[in-house]
């Protein structure tokens, strides 16, 4: 019972999230220009009424709230409507979301099987030298802007050595560079986040307990330590989606990934209002789902909020 | 190298043709038969026209895409003259109020749908219609009143108004002729992603932002493209695309950024194609308030640059200083204007002159998109700052500058500002620029401007039309109403392996006559 009003709790947060990004984002895009102007540019002779003319037919002479309420219709329905240039907005997304969804996975994964190991051994070594090796390295990445790292890596793996393509998507060695560029970054972050959840735990009574029982030290680490952890890993990873977001739309551009970044800032340069809104909406969505999948994920691995609830 | 699985035309037989040549294909390359291998060409560009319809786009983009697919009744070529096209021969009849045009026979659209009079009329029809109206094309050509079919091959257009430019117009995207069979089969919204016209390449595949593809068209009526496959990668980092440039990736790039000129001209395996282009950086004054509407103080700024010191400091010298706002190619360009000289002993005089304390404050607003110009900017801000003026630099987003601060007349003393002129006819540029209540002419109005360039628009007459063009521009330069810098040339990054490549000045890039070596 209390995990169902919990996660009602959560839906209608979500809900309220969302709402909240879209009507900003449509009201701050209709600040800043006139798609009309940028559809013209390069044309001579557009007057005032050529302008209006075009105006009219992208809907744009409607009340704002009339705009905002005939997105959210088409958002509801999910139909999502039109591009103002590129046609239906449904395969739009519908093409680039799971290009998005791909890099974002594979680099997550990649970022964890790297970082807990890692983050393992230098909790245990805490102040051994390796504890100073894997902190220097984290501190390295971290001070990579990931848009540097990318350019670096397609200069030593793509034109140097000539062995992964450089950009675009055709196949496995395509997603080679973009998730390490994204994974690079991402692991000097979550390895620090390991290696302090790590020795909170190493910190506790019960390991001790468990070492003086004679528990061998590999269980001690993997059983009691790492699961009495995860709750803590859980959540980090999970903050983490959105900058990890953040992240790829950066990363989709210079590797000209067909993701829902490119998609993104392409319909802001043009103004395009409702491949805008869609993009940016089905991006929050994504992050508020995947919180809320974090926090559900808790009971399922700590035995202790199932048997509470 | 692709191997044959499917056929690539979309021949006139229709899909039960097409399914039986897949199906056969198939079956071909997996039963071990040697299948030959398509000659490919890949290309990369840097944006994606997102609409593949001639009369919906506007963009360069567009242009390097669309020459391949589509023909107009009137073609300009690379050396940017004007030849028949889709129609042989035009006349001017009735005190030129009507044009008549011979149509070419025998040509066919990627569909196999006949091209002939009512095509043009269908095309001409929509362009000013309902559906033109949602698009940025139709105001190019509202002096063609209606079109008139006189026979199969003959049509007539009935102008509303003398428009000295249409011939040269006729070549420009909106006046591409549609097919209207196919158009009404398959309805607007998938003629904009997989378009049929008369050109040596067909669409094969559109991935928006992605990928287009392209293959060559049998049936064409002026010889057979060489190279079998085009693909055209959309690549909107410029790093990233010279990076596919110099690994191979692609065999041709276009819009090569500035700052890769070096890079490109050191490497190997790729050559640096240049052409003159129609593209202008200036920048233009707060001409009608403040210390710029003095002309005295915007001379003194025109001539305290060292234009060509920054080009080839800073743009490779590729590319021309200029005298007014159009380049040698363009109609109406009066080679005895001359450039402002570089002065600024005279231009401290000026100012001095003029009253101008120094170390006074004045801005320049630029788009923020332009990396290049940026740095042109902070040069000029210290010529500048040598005679005594404080330039202050404000970067605007693009939208922004273009919707608000240019059209209100909200900018500072100085803005940046790159016109296209596609035309190469200076009315283009000029009318939009120096006519009074033209929506980027917010600062000028001036009877004698107005007149001439109201003049050299009523009249099909060259030598009148010019005259009056080139007064227009020595008019400008005698008042030092904008501060003229460069028309740059246009770049092609190009692989050695790759033969028959023409750059268009244009960005109008035609892939007919390219051959990849192996």
């Amino acid at each position: 019972m209390q995990q169902l009003t919990f996660l009602s709790q959560r839906l209608l947060q979500a809900v309220f999230v969302t709402l909240a990004v879209t009507l900003f984002v449509a009201f701050a895009i209709r600040f800043t220009g006139d798609p009309a102007v940028m559809m013209t540019q390069e044309s001579s002779n557009v007057t005032e009424a050529d302008l209006a003319m075009i105006r009219e037919s992208l809907g744009l002479n409607a009340p704002f709230h009339v705009q905002y309420l005939q997105f959210m219709g088409q958002l509801l329905t999910g139909e999502l409507g039109n591009s103002f240039f590129r046609g239906p907005i449904k395969e739009l997304i519908g093409s680039a979301l799971p290009s998005t969804l791909l890099l974002a996975a594979t680099s997550m994964v990649l970022s964890i099987l790297i970082s807990i190991p890692l983050g393992i051994v230098a909790a245990v070594k805490q102040g051994k030298w390796v504890d100073q090796l894997i902190r220097i390295l984290s501190l390295t990445g971290l001070s990579f802007p990931n848009f540097w790292l990318a350019m670096m890596l397609v200069l030593i793996f793509s034109i140097t050595f000539n062995v992964l393509p450089v950009s675009g998507f055709s196949g496995v060695a395509s997603l080679v560079l973009p998730s390490a560029t994204v994974a690079i970054v991402l692991t000097a972050v979550n390895v620090r986040l390991v290696r302090t959840a790590m020795l909170d735990v190493l910190s506790e009574q019960y390991i001790m307990v468990a070492r003086a029982k004679g528990v061998k030290e590999f269980w001690v680490i993997y059983k009691h330590a790492l699961r009495n952890s995860a709750i803590a890993l859980i959540t980090f990873f999970g903050l983490q989606f959105g900058n990890l977001i953040g992240g790829i739309v950066v990363v989709e551009r210079v590797f000209n990934w067909p993701g829902m970044g490119s998609l993104a800032l392409d319909a802001i340069a043009q103004r395009d209002y409702p491949l805008l809104q869609a993009s940016v909406c089905i991006l929050a969505m994504l992050i508020v789902i995947v919180n809320l999948v974090t926090d559900m994920a808790y009971s399922l691995i700590d035995p202790r909020i199932r048997v509470k609830s | 190298m692709k191997l044959i699985t499917s056929t690539l035309s979309c021949s006139r037989q229709g899909f039960v043709k097409t399914v039986k040549t897949g199906l056969l294909a198939t079956v071909l390359a997996f039963s071990g038969v040697q299948a030959y291998a398509l000659s490919e060409l890949n290309v990369a560009q840097g944006s994606d026209p997102q609409n593949l319809d001639p009369i919906d786009t506007f963009r360069l983009s567009w242009g390097s895409i669309g020459s391949n697919i589509f023909e107009g009744l009137i073609q300009r070529g690379e050396d940017l003259q004007l030849v028949p096209g889709l129609a042989t021969a035009w006349e001017f009849l009735d005190d030129n109020s009507r044009i008549r045009f011979t149509l070419r026979e025998g040509v066919s659209f990627h569909n196999g749908e006949p091209f002939n009079a009512a095509a043009v009329k269908y095309t001409f029809d929509r362009l000013l219609g309902e559906q033109g109206q949602k698009g940025p094309q139709r105001s190019n050509y509202t002096s063609i009143g209606s079109v008139e079919v006189i026979d199969d091959y003959t049509v007539e257009f009935h102008m509303n108004q003398v428009d000295p430019v249409l011939i040269t117009k006729l070549a420009g995207y909106g006046a591409m002729i549609v097919p209207p069979k196919y158009i009404e089969e398959v309805g607007e919204e998938a003629f904009d992603r997989k378009p049929v016209g008369t050109g040596p390449y067909q669409v094969v595949s559109y991935e928006p932002s992605v990928e287009l593809k392209l293959a060559r068209f049998e049936g064409y009526w002026n010889g057979t493209a060489k190279t079998e496959l085009v693909n055209i990668r959309f690549i909107s980092e410029p790093a990233t695309r010279m990076a596919e440039l110099m690994s191979g990736g692609v065999d041709i790039s276009l819009n090569v950024p500035n700052t890769s000129v070096e890079t490109l001209k050191k490497n190997k395996s790729v050559d640096l194609v240049t052409v003159g282009g129609p593209t202008v950086n200036m920048m233009r004054f707060k001409a009608n308030s403040g210390i710029t509407a003095d002309a005295r103080v915007r001379e003194a700024m025109n001539i305290a640059i060292d234009r060509d010191a920054i080009l080839n400091a800073l743009l490779g010298g590729l590319g021309e200083s200029i005298a007014t706002a159009q380049g040698e190619l363009s109609f109406g360009n009066d080679a005895s204007i001359k450039k402002y000289p570089y002065d600024p002993a005279r231009a401290k005089a000026l100012l001095k002159e003029a009253g101008v304390a120094p170390g006074t404050d004045i801005t320049l607003d630029i788009y923020n998109s332009d990396e290049t110009f940026r740095e042109i900017s902070q040069v000029v801000s210290s010529y500048l700052g040598m005679v005594g003026l404080n330039l202050k630099i404000r970067a605007n987003e693009t939208n922004i500058m273009a919707s608000d601060l240019i059209p209100n007349g909200k900018t500072g003393e100085l803005f940046q500002f790159g016109w296209g002129g596609w035309t190469f006819d200076f009315d283009n540029t000029a009318y939009l620029l120096y006519h009074s209540g033209e929506r980027f002419n917010p600062y000028i109005n001036d009877a004698k401007l107005d007149e001439l360039l109201e003049q050299q628009r009523a009249t099909y007459d060259r030598d009148v039309r010019e005259q009056a063009l080139q007064q227009v521009a020595g008019y400008i330069r005698e008042q030092s109403l904008e501060l003229p810098l460069f028309n740059l040339a246009t770049m092609y990054g190009v692989s050695k392996k790759v033969s028959g490549f023409v750059p268009a000045p244009d960005d109008r890039v035609r892939y007919m006559n390219v051959v990849v070596a192996e």
